[in-house]
């Protein structure tokens, strides 16, 4: 069955339940990964995959049910699903189905040219990049993963209020994990990177950028586990602010899981500091022209000159508010409940280099990786105490690295101890993300930090 | 779900470019997830998966494609799309699919499917007037529910076809207790590879105080001094450190290809003489447990270190063909999008000598660590970090005053010789484990142990 006939069919059939308001909601994705080891596809994956799901209002309520199978067994399931499960809704305020904005924006966010590459090039490319990852440096034994990914998706929204929205996007990226060792010292370092310009892949650069960093980790000492100035680097940086992101959401304001209840348009950060949510950016992975309720989006600040403009937004959580949607109405895939999420959100970058904020350090730890974030940091009291890897800096130089740490502090305080922003924004997708979020490098006054 | 002759032609196809083995993987899955806050159902949602999976090897290449569409067009196309990835001749015909009835090892008696929704709801609201009920300064609680069915059948050009069901509960109450600026959670998700039955049998009044419990002690807690310490870490959810420290290291993900610590060191001593460390798929209904493995393999019990010794690695099918060796029954995914990797099911240290009582009263200054949250290991290097969720300073072989905002960090291979002390009580968590083939059900589980030194990352300066 194709999709406008399932949703005829699942329409009238919603009708005759009694539901007056639905939403069909449509995904289409193709997916391409390749991994290669040492000269040889390790791995090759291909796919094609679809699904939708079902919103509409029962009795006043918004009951929801998804499927991967456009037939007629699946009509039933959605729609007796649908209803049993609106009943059980207590929340004091509905969704609703959203008859649609004035104006979308017309932006594209897929690649002709990126759709033109083949896997063969695709292969290439990867084969390039590990001839330099072997032969610039002796020390590098193998790879820990090291892959290429690219998808194209498609999304269609059609509700019984007339609104028919679709649209399409594509990326590709790379992942490297490069290992080095060195006597009985093993060490690893990673670059990923996005693009929907797929000549932007220099073999020669991405190499260069994985072995550098994996090198960088060898000879680490230990240090004085104390407070220190501590320099986030630009990748380190984005990846704590996309953990703490969820506290930017109106829906975590109101189930009480995020102290910025109440705080828009009150200083929340220091002066420098500006946060963006740009749904336009036209590398942004996450661009798009309509959020998952088909309401258009917005770009918008959401830290203004240290100011809290906005929360982030849905029609439901704006109503309780008594505010409008930001439109960052999310969901996961048609598989999620609704939510709320960033589209590309960044924090503004200065005009400070990298290289200008590690020499204005006297004594300081530069972090270049964090991890166990999903765990480490508690998004609803602010504190975290995580494992990081990073630097010792002397003098305004990088004197060594450092054995395995961990730092620690208040999300809500680091906003308030920025000292410098730096000029090096760069965009990330951690594998915990909902949202592409990019910064520039961070030099923290202080912050607690332990080492092994 | 699929006829056998539909799944020869695909497995033929999928070897027409000189494929040497494939396989095919059908799954149609029925979920129910639910959510409660505040004392109010906030979201209801069910679902319906439903996609192939097809996967060639030829010698160490291995390829995947998957699809949602399974009319038999669909699934020759993606049949197809893998084999153009292998250039070559057909070499090898499909054996003659045998049908294999694996007995059910892990009972049903109340298929979720069947059962109202309303009764998971009252379920839940219990769970939520326990936990809200506990103490004043609970100021909000989350419960979430959630129930479902898996129905896979695997064939493969061994003549492999076995199809399995797999029915999985589980409950998790999250509770936030807040004082002026402070807030703390607490947390406890007891899961099980059962039906309903589960919630119905399950002690909810033990749960959901245990997740307050913890919130409103933490809320009183110090900040927890940063060093080197003798670290006790108590038994079921503790065992997270060792499926960190060791388990992922252990898996052929990492070992086939030599990236990992525990690479080519079967017969070694790896650990301290009272660690013996167990993957045990088969344990009746634990919320890890399997009866096949997503390759079709028989689950088993797999001694992976005993009394200190390497003794064998979780192995799939294709890292085994790396490796040389023969698959353990672990070659497990999250679901027909993902290629099956090895796995951990119920990963646990087995009981050891030692009281709990022994073990805290032997410890003149350490911290003790009640419940763990989450964690994350580098396999290259072993290097491993984790969150913990309740934790206490131990003076004089007593566990004193409550400390929050503890990380522990160290190096697997290192932490596995520095274990001292292992007790007598063992039990298991339930957890999700996140890799290369998905999120999937884990438990993991120990008796209380000891790490003679552990680095402890907390808020507060070292002492």
């Amino acid at each position: 069955m194709n999709l406008h006939e399932f949703k005829e069919k699942l329409f009238t059939l919603g009708e005759q339940h009694g539901f007056t308001d639905m939403e069909l909601y449509y995904e289409r994705e193709e997916k391409f990964a390749c991994e290669l080891f040492k000269g040889e596809i390790d791995s090759y994956d291909t796919s094609e995959v679809f699904g939708t799901s079902f919103r509409g209002l029962y009795e006043g309520r918004m009951g929801y049910a998804f499927t991967e199978k456009l037939d007629e067994e699946s009509l039933s399931f959605l729609i007796e699903n649908a209803k049993e499960n609106s009943q059980f809704i207590e929340d004091e305020v509905q969704e609703e189905i959203f008859a649609g904005s004035k104006k979308y924006e017309a932006g594209s966010y897929y690649s002709s040219s990126l759709a033109e590459v083949t896997i063969a090039e695709k292969i290439n490319l990867l084969k390039e990049i590990e001839k330099h990852i072997y032969a610039y440096d002796e020390r590098v034994t193998g790879t820990d993963y090291f892959m290429l990914r690219s998808g194209e998706t498609e999304r269609v929204l059609l509700n019984s209020k007339g609104l028919s929205l679709s649209e399409k996007n594509n990326h590709a990226g790379i992942y490297v994990s490069v290992i080095v060792k060195q006597g009985d010292q093993v060490k690893n370092g990673e670059y990923s990177k996005f693009t929907r310009d797929f000549s932007i892949f220099n073999p020669e650069e991405i190499a260069r950028h994985a072995v550098e960093e994996a090198l960088s980790q060898l000879d680490a000492r230990s240090a004085e586990s104390k407070n220190y100035p501590v320099l986030l680097r630009n990748d380190a940086a984005g990846a704590l602010l996309q953990t703490y992101i969820p506290v930017f959401s109106a829906e975590n304001t109101q189930k009480g899981q995020s102290a910025l209840k109440g705080k828009t348009g009150e200083s929340i950060a220091v002066a420098s500091l500006n946060i963006v949510d740009d749904p336009f950016l036209e590398e942004g992975l996450l661009s798009s022209n309509f959020d998952s309720e088909g309401v258009a989006t917005a770009r918008k600040d959401i830290v203004k000159d240290g100011r809290l403009i906005t929360l982030m937004h849905n029609c439901k959580t704006a109503q309780k508010d008594g505010v409008e949607s930001t439109g960052n109405a999310y969901k996961a895939s048609y598989k999620g409940a609704l939510t709320v999420a960033p589209t590309n959100l960044y924090v503004n970058p200065s005009d400070q280099s990298y290289d200008e904020l590690v020499s204005s350090l006297s004594e300081g730890i530069i972090i270049t990786e964090l991890s166990g974030l999903h765990s480490g940091a508690n998004t609803v009291s602010g504190d975290f105490s995580i494992a990081a890897n990073g630097y010792y800096v002397k003098d305004g130089k990088v004197q060594n690295a450092v054995n395995q740490m961990t730092i620690a502090g208040n999300f809500y305080e680091l906003l308030n101890n920025i000292e410098a922003i730096g000029s090096d924004l760069e965009f990330s997708l951690g594998f915990m993300a909902t949202g592409y979020i990019g910064s520039p490098s961070l030099l923290i006054r202080e912050l607690a930090v332990t080492v092994e | 779900m699929l006829s056998q002759s539909v799944i020869h032609d695909v497995i033929t196809a999928a070897l027409a470019t000189g494929g040497d083995f494939a396989e095919v993987f059908v799954e149609d899955r029925f979920t129910n997830n639910l959510a409660l806050q505040g004392g109010k159902i906030e979201s209801s949602l069910s679902g319906r998966d439903y996609g192939i999976g097809i996967r060639v090897f030829k010698g160490l290449q291995s390829v995947y494609a998957y699809t949602t569409d399974g009319s038999k067009e669909g699934l020759l196309k993606a049949a197809g799309k893998a084999a153009q990835a292998i250039s070559g001749e057909k070499i090898i015909q499909p054996a003659q699919l045998q049908k294999e009835i694996i007995p059910a090892v892990h009972h049903i008696s109340l298929n979720p499917r069947e059962v109202e929704k309303l009764r998971k709801v009252d379920v839940m609201k219990k769970a939520y007037e326990i936990a809200k009920n506990y103490h004043s300064s609970i100021q909000q609680v989350t419960v979430r529910y959630l129930d479902e069915e898996q129905n896979v059948l695997i064939a493969n050009s061994e003549g492999k076809f076995v199809e399995d069901r797999r029915v999985r509960s589980r409950l998790a109450i999250q509770s936030i207790a807040a004082k002026g600026n402070q807030m703390q959670p607490g947390f406890y998700g007891p899961g099980a590879h059962k039906g309903f039955e589960f919630m119905e049998n399950l002690n909810l009044e033990h749960y959901a105080n245990e997740a307050s419990r913890i919130a409103v002690t933490m809320l009183g807690a110090d900040p927890c001094p940063s060093g080197k310490f003798p670290v006790i870490i108590d038994n079921e959810f503790g065992g997270v450190i060792f499926h960190e420290a060791c388990g992922h290291g252990l898996e052929a993900t990492s070992v086939a290809k030599e990236n990992s610590v525990f690479a080519n060191r079967i017969g070694e001593k790896v650990a301290s003489d009272v660690v013996t460390y167990i993957d045990d798929g088969t344990i009746a209904n634990e919320w890890g447990s399997i009866t096949i493995d997503d390759e079709g393999e028989k689950a088993r019990k797999n001694v992976l270190i005993e009394n200190g010794i390497l003794k064998g690695y979780l192995i799939d099918k294709f890292g085994g063909r790396r490796m040389g060796m023969e698959s353990t029954g672990s070659g497990r995914r999250q679901s027909y999008r993902f290629a099956p990797t090895s796995r951990m099911t119920n990963t646990y240290i087995a009981n050891g000598k030692s009281t709990p009582e022994e073990i805290v009263s032997n410890t003149e200054y350490g911290i003790y660590t009640k419940y763990m949250g989450g964690g994350q290991v580098n396999t290259t290097t072993g290097d491993y970090n984790f969150a913990v969720m309740e934790a206490y300073l131990v003076k004089d072989g007593k566990i004193g005053k409550p400390l929050k905002g503890a990380t522990l960090i160290g190096n697997g291979p290192k932490t596995l010789q520095l274990v001292d002390m292992v007790g007598n009580n063992l039990d298991h968590g339930a957890g999700m484990c996140g890799s290369q083939s998905g999120s999937i059900p884990v438990n993991v589980g120990q008796p209380m142990i000891r790490v003679s030194e552990m680095t402890v990352g907390g808020t507060k300066g070292g002492e």
